[in-house]
């Protein structure tokens, strides 16, 4: 019994949205069944514009998520320490598609294998920027925003790492000093 | 933009024949990716356009000015922000949420805030990120963060 219910626990929470988006539903079609006739018509409408489009993206991300080797970056990242090393990292993070606990403790590894902490949050920077999914975002921002703030998350990847390896030096140094 | 989709998918399919022919088995595995991807989203996409569509015909736009408007300036960005940092879901969720913000006339810094915080921001998997980091890992790398976006989105709002 217990064991159906964390089944169905988890599905839950998988699909958390999708729950959310139901009862707001059934709360709608309460209040306003003719508005929420509408709203499910115009959802309906976009998602259907866009198939095609999710279609094409998703074929992409499967194409880089096989062909793009994550433990290879890993070990490439962990090389270098200058600038380089840094774009690298910029670059990278906006091919790294994967769920944050996936993508966290792979960092760690390279951080462990010894990259820079300033690597590391470069990576996680330039990780709003997917590259794959850049057709979506066109799709529904227009090319302008999408390709200037693209380009502006991948710039302002770099001195988020610095900054980050910043904080966490001084953490470090000061708790040098604090030991005896 | 169906035919914006239709070009893609001729493009992705046309990458798909020229990896084939470099090794079937892997493009093979990478249409099986995709597949589960697509699975693994569906529920979520049907989920998010569910709640445009309310969001379309239940929210006022005069509700999305005040609180995302031009006309509230830097509290609009923060409150874009913040929704982002907030909120849980997938980088491709929030495009289509972004764009009816958008057209319900947000103010477009505040948008593009919104976006950099939904993916680079997780208040909720703060833990997670503390856990495996450290919290002043996480701390540092996230406050930070979100700054940075929002100058990205003041950026962007000039030159877009």
């Amino acid at each position: 019994m217990s064991g159906l219910f964390s089944t169905l626990w988890s599905w839950l929470r998988k699909q958390g949205l999708l729950m959310m988006t139901a009862l707001l539903y059934l709360w709608a079609f309460a209040v306003d069944p003719q508005r929420a006739r509408l709203a499910l018509a115009a959802g309906g409408h976009t998602l259907l514009s866009v198939a095609v489009l999710i279609l094409a993206v998703m074929g992409l991300v499967g194409l880089v998520q096989v062909w793009t080797n994550r433990d290879a970056i890993a070990g490439l990242l962990g090389k270098g320490s200058g600038v380089r090393a840094l774009l690298l990292a910029a670059l990278c993070g906006t091919l790294v598609i994967g769920p944050p606990y996936l993508i966290f403790p792979l960092l760690m590894s390279i951080r462990r294998q010894g990259a820079r902490w300033a690597v590391i949050g470069a990576v996680l920077g330039a990780y709003a920027v997917k590259l794959p999914m850049i057709p979506l975002e066109i799709g529904f921002l227009g090319w302008r925003f999408s390709v200037i703030r693209s380009l502006l998350t991948i710039l302002f990847s770099i001195p988020i790492g610095l900054m980050v390896e910043w904080v966490m030096e001084r953490g470090e140094k000061m708790r040098l000093l604090q030991k005896p | 933009m169906t035919s914006i989709g239709l070009f893609y998918l001729v493009l992705v399919a046309a990458l798909y024949a020229f990896f084939y022919r470099r090794s079937a088995e892997r493009t093979v595995q990478s249409l099986r990716t995709a597949g589960k991807a697509l699975q693994t989203m569906a529920p979520l996409f049907v989920g998010i356009f569910g709640l445009i569509g309310l969001f379309e015909v239940f929210v006022p736009p005069q509700l999305i000015e005040r609180w995302l408007g031009a006309t509230s300036g830097f509290t609009s960005l923060l409150i874009g922000g913040a929704i982002g940092a907030v909120a849980l879901g997938p980088p491709a969720a929030a495009f289509p949420l972004a764009g009816s913000f958008l057209q319900a006339g947000a103010w477009p810094p505040a948008v593009a805030t919104f976006i950099v915080c939904w993916v680079s921001v997780g208040v909720v998997s703060l833990p997670v990120e503390a856990h495996v980091f450290g919290w002043r890992f996480a701390l540092a790398r996230n406050s930070i963060t979100f700054v940075v976006a929002l100058l990205i989105g003041l950026i962007v709002g000039s030159l877009a």
